[in-house]
């Protein structure tokens, strides 16, 4: 887009005090006084929050008043509010891009509190750099590009499930693949689901059937994402599906006939399953699959005949328009030896004991390892909250420093349930802090309480111990701890079952995240953008978070989640085009030779490439960019040895603008600055 | 009667409306935006800064109203209140009432001229009746939309604000007025109250002015707070040492309040961090019952919290009393320290109050209410937002305590719920519609 003839520049220079978090620091009327006498500054202004309508009716009103074209604004960092105040120079009339960020927050006043005088100084040294981009800025137009109108989900967990259905209910097209052969993931393990007490795998199977039933959704389960190229709107993405094995008319047959075993991952290993199997009576898809990975190659002899199942991959391309991340987590396996576990049979966790009791029939007695329960402990906290330095780092280093979230009411959940079966049950719980704080949670700690429940409070630097019972005790296990409910007291409890409440693990993606280009947070969960702002996107525009891949939720938050992820999908695709930041390559055919060096630099596909072209009805080599792979990093500009290239948006003279300007003596100017 | 038609309507213009609201129209639906304040920005406007990232309130919230105001999609109406619903076919029909604010809107400016002549001065409620406000004003300087609004019931009509308008738009004679919203869909996202700093009588908040609620302490910490300081209300003195009591007004059955508020917890070690800003030397002490920082990050905070020295003391406060200088004396077990019962003085107690249902929406709305007293959400794990009325959706903290995080991610999945519902409709006609068809 060119610039406007002749035209006169005019800035208008808004320096914000962010609700205190500049002005506490910066003296932002010192400031504002500063800047007025730089040259082209027309207005030179302050508010307690310029993003908020009062500030921003003030830009508007200047630009339609005053003339001014060029807007520069010194606020909090360009990501939380740079689109904002794009739309408020567009709605007085101006081009977006002819206005520019400062950031004054994290680049002053938050890192700079101690020192207001020097802070205020370096204010005005960023504003001058604002202003000297200004004077030569162009207005840009942003990329338009179709967007297509599918999505595709990962994960057939209760996440993944509810996002794809409330994204194909909004008219749009789904592909759901999940990794495993059944669908229902994490949730359908579950006996019955707090607050309602409504049984987990009726409410997946409800939500499953809508799925499959859906004309706009297509579901391949076994698959996994294999290469993803593009960009939103635009994504090609190649999924590979591993086979079942088997299908509808020897599948019995063969199920029958398989002899090989393993630990049944579905109920935690306390059962043994064959590797031609159903996850669960009732799964979905019901076609028994076989297990790739455990599977030893023997043939299964069925009816005589020796048949050896063979897994032939194949590749499915999609192009999509978002990606909605729904790969859950996985509970936290405590190493051996924690709290006795793996060590003392008599040591369990609550997702085991969980599966454990579902599977109990009617009537039957709680009996682990060959003796009947009488007394058992559940012990909250197991891989959650740990303290750097007083606990064992994880396998990567690193300590679950978080709250797991859910463990607390899952644990006096299962208290209660243990209760109702078993009123005989004496049973311990062992705590930091009970953190029943969803609606309707508090109730089962009310519960608990009312069922004789005992609970001892342990401090999170000296949580309690686990080993075996002496010989000829009355029970295998022995529990010690410093209870702070009864003056921390140091008290023994011999038990007949331990059951570690563990918390939730982000899962091992680093493929998927790698693939993606997305960012995990400190936590190792996958990283929103800001929890406020925009709590389901990542930075990549176009993938989308959905469910406990972000952190720790219950399945009533995971669902809302999921749906708030459909909720962005929908507003991305359903227009049928996305708009991408015009900050990209831009060849100057003049100086251009073709060396191609750019091209030997440049690492994004197809961003940039030597052509033929036709250039004044000549036929020249050039080099060529595809905005829509460009990315805007410069490296191209620097490896051109005719200077040839400039980034819109983020030219050279743009950038040697800003650096004369802040490295300007203007100590004249800076007197009455405190 | 004027009638508007869209896609969905959504009552309450707090966070959770706002964002509902803006996750509808982005999708391209159009939406009218009810909210009975004269401003949208709800309870989250009146904070200081929010956790866990501790960004200036101020910079979530207003350009969020902002978006709203000027969103091609849609139509807000703020002073309005509905009235009565009814639905015909799958058509929702709100009867809307237009208060007065005996202003002209079309005129207005926001210049505030009426409210620097305006002679009457009231406590004002933005700053939960500690600062003082005009009875003709524009609600708090970040107000969207920017119109005066003038209180009838406190005005003495001495025409001072009538001669002071610039562009002459107070109008004394205005009338409510009655509208008509048709959409096929609804969101409730009508919000929280606190409980009242004076409902715990043991805290002696009736006769001690500096037992203040939290919800004060925030307005005290906000730039654009009452003083522009931290002090007590009791004698304006700075004070030294600052006790917060966890859990005043939640967990709690002698109030009837069971169910725990869910953001006690983490705005008590926000307001006690801020606090070590303002008043580096302070001793600044949390007592609770257990400390709920559940969220993505809130335990790190908390860790910080106590590494910055914030004293947390598990105990559970059974009575304040006040001593011959104002100071509240706390009566508390100290359950780490051997359970014994002490009395401990500070210069200030903050009621860490908790979340109370504020709106029954149960008379127009048709949806009924759990026994916390909030709405009931019958399939709650798989369909978080959606009441028993079909075509009736929730979001925020009218569906039960929560915070700005899980109210943003609820609204979002309230307007995915609500499009789903939409685009349901629009596939299959209405009754009306059929029976048309077949004598077409």
């Amino acid at each position: 887009m060119p610039k406007k003839e002749n035209e006169e520049i005019k800035i208008g220079v808004y320096t914000c005090y962010c609700g205190g978090n500049i002005s506490d620091v910066v003296n932002c009327e010192g400031v504002a006084e500063k800047l007025a006498k730089f040259p082209n500054v027309v207005v030179s202004r302050t508010n307690m929050a310029m993003c908020s309508d009062v500030g921003q009716s003030m830009i508007e009103e200047d630009i339609k008043e005053k003339g001014i074209n060029r807007v520069v604004i010194g606020a909090c960092a360009p990501s939380l509010h740079e689109q904002t105040f794009r739309g408020t120079v567009t709605r007085a009339g101006l081009n977006p891009y002819l206005y520019y960020h400062v950031g004054l927050r994290e680049q002053d006043s938050w890192v700079h509190k101690s020192n207001c005088e020097g802070a205020s100084i370096k204010a005005v040294r960023l504003m001058a750099t604002g202003l000297a981009k200004a004077r030569l800025l162009d207005p840009l137009a942003p990329i338009q590009l179709t967007a297509e109108k599918h999505a595709l989900v990962i994960g057939g967990g209760i996440a993944g499930l509810k996002s794809a259905l409330d994204i194909a209910q909004r008219g749009l097209r789904v592909t759901l693949i999940e990794k495993s052969p059944f669908l229902g993931g994490r949730a359908a393990q579950l006996d019955t689901l707090f607050p309602t007490s409504e049984n987990a795998q009726e409410t997946v199977h409800e939500l499953i059937e809508k799925v499959v039933s859906h004309p706009n959704i297509v579901v391949y389960t076994q698959s996994q994402v294999q290469n993803v190229t593009g960009y939103v709107g635009d994504y090609q993405v190649q999924v590979s599906q591993d086979s079942r094995g088997v299908d509808d008319t020897n599948a019995e047959e063969i199920m029958a006939a398989c002899q090989q075993t393993v630990p049944d991952d579905f109920n935690y290993g306390l059962t043994e399953r064959k590797v031609v199997y159903r996850a669960y009576p009732g799964c979905f898809p019901h076609t028994p699959a076989v297990d790739w990975e455990n599977y030893d190659g023997k043939p299964v002899t069925v009816n005589g005949e020796e048949i050896t199942l063979e897994n032939k991959p194949v590749l499915i391309p999609l192009h999509v328009g978002a990606i909605v991340v729904a790969t859950g987590f996985d509970p936290y396996q405590p190493r051996e030896g924690e709290y006795g576990f793996g060590e003392i049979p008599e040591v369990v966790t609550l997702p085991a004991l969980i599966r454990y009791i579902a599977m109990l029939g009617t009537g039957e007695d709680l009996v682990w390892n060959g003796h009947p329960v009488r007394d058992i402990a559940m012990v909250h906290c197991v891989g959650s909250r740990e303290i750097e330095g007083v606990h064992e780092p994880q396998a990567d280093g690193e300590v679950n420093n978080y709250c797991s979230r859910v463990c607390c009411t899952a644990t006096l959940h299962m208290v209660n349930t243990l209760k109702e079966h078993f009123p005989d049950l004496n049973i311990y719980d062992l705590y930091e802090d009970i953190r029943t704080y969803g609606r309707g949670h508090e109730e089962y700690y009310q519960e608990a309480l009312e069922n004789m429940v005992r609970f001892l409070r342990f401090h999170g630097d000296d949580r309690p111990t686990v080993k075996k019972a002496e010989a000829g005790d009355t029970h295998p296990v022995l529990i010690e701890m410093r209870d702070h409910l009864t003056r921390g007291e140091e008290i023994e409890i011999p038990v007949d079952l331990v059951v570690l409440a563990v918390g939730i693990m982000p899962r091992d993606i680093d493929d998927l995240v790698k693939m993606l280009k997305i960012s995990r947070g400190n936590d190792r969960f996958l990283a929103e953008v800001h929890p406020k702002l925009r709590p389901v996107e990542t930075a990549v525009p176009g993938i989308i978070l959905s469910g406990t891949a972000q952190g720790p939720m219950t399945v009533q938050e995971s669902c809302a989640a999921a749906a708030a992820a459909a909720a962005k999908v929908s507003v991305l695709l359903s227009a049928g085009q996305v708009e991408l930041e015009p900050f990209v390559a831009q060849i100057d055919l003049e100086k251009c030779t073709g060396t191609g060096d750019c091209v030997t630099v440049c690492g994004y596909e197809d961003a940039i490439a030597v052509k033929e072209i036709d250039y004044n009805g000549v036929k020249v080599k050039r080099a060529v960019v595809t905005p829509a792979n460009c990315t805007g990093c410069g490296c191209c500009v620097s490896a051109c040895p005719n200077e040839a290239i400039q980034v819109q948006g983020w030219t050279i003279p743009q950038y040697d603008a800003m650096l004369d300007a802040i490295a300007f003596d203007f100590s004249e100017l800076m007197e009455v600055v405190e | 009667m004027r009638k508007i038609q869209v896609d969905a309507l959504v009552v309450g213009g707090g966070i959770a409306g706002m964002q509902t609201a803006l996750d509808l129209a982005d999708q391209g639906y159009q939406v009218a935006l009810v909210e009975k304040e004269p401003s949208i920005g709800g309870k989250m406007i009146a904070l200081s800064k929010v956790f866990p990232t501790l960004d200036c309130c101020s910079c979530i919230t207003t350009p969020k109203m902002s978006a709203v105001a000027h969103h091609s999609n849609i139509q807000l109406l703020t002073y309005h209140e509905v009235q009565a619903i009814d639905k015909t076919g799958s058509t929702y029909t709100a009867e809307v009432i237009k208060k007065p604010r005996y202003i002209i809107e079309d005129d207005c400016t926001g210049c505030r001229q009426c409210e620097y002549a305006c002679p009457i001065t009231l406590p004002n409620p933005f700053d939960l009746d500690y600062g003082a406000t005009k009875a003709v004003r524009v609600p708090f300087s970040t107000a969207v939309p920017q119109y005066a609004v003038l209180d009838i019931e406190n005005c003495i009509l001495c025409g001072k604000c009538e001669k002071a308008c610039p562009v002459n738009c107070i109008d004394f004679t205005q009338q409510p007025e009655t509208i008509a919203i048709e959409a096929s869909a609804v969101v409730l996202a009508t919000g929280f109250e606190t409980t009242s700093r004076l409902a715990k009588k043991e805290y002696g908040a009736a006769e001690n002015l500096n037992v203040i609620n939290a919800m004060f302490m925030e307005r005290l910490l906000a730039p654009t707070g009452p003083y522009g300081r931290v002090i007590r209300p009791g004698d304006g003195k700075e004070p030294d040492s600052i006790a917060y009591i966890q859990c005043a007004g939640s967990r709690d059955a002698t109030l009837g309040v069971e169910y725990c508020s869910r953001v006690c917890c983490m705005y008590a070690i926000k307001q006690a961090m801020l606090i070590a800003g303002s008043l580096p030397l302070a001793d600044i002490t949390i007592y609770y019952m257990d400390i709920r920082t559940f969220g993505k990050g809130y335990e790190q905070f908390y860790q910080n919290a106590k590494a910055m020295g914030i004293q947390f003391v598990k105990g559970k406060v059974a009575s304040i009393k006040e001593d011959e200088n104002q100071n509240p004396v706390l009566r508390v077990e100290l359950i780490d320290e051997g359970s014994q019962i002490v009395e401990r003085t500070h210069d200030l107690a903050v009621l860490s109050v908790g979340m109370l249902p504020h709106y029954d929406p149960e008379a127009v709305f048709k949806v009924s209410l759990g026994d916390d007293g909030f709405v009931n959400i019958p399939h709650t794990n798989a369909f978080p937002c959606l009441t028993e009325q079909e075509g009736i959706f929730v979001a925020g903290t009218s569906a039960g305590p929560m915070d700005i995080v899980d109210s943003i991610v609820m609204s979002g999945s309230a307007a995915a719920e609500a499009a789903a519902y939409i685009e349901g409709v629009k596939e299959t006609p209405s009754p009306e519609e059929k029976s048309e068809d077949v004598y077409a």
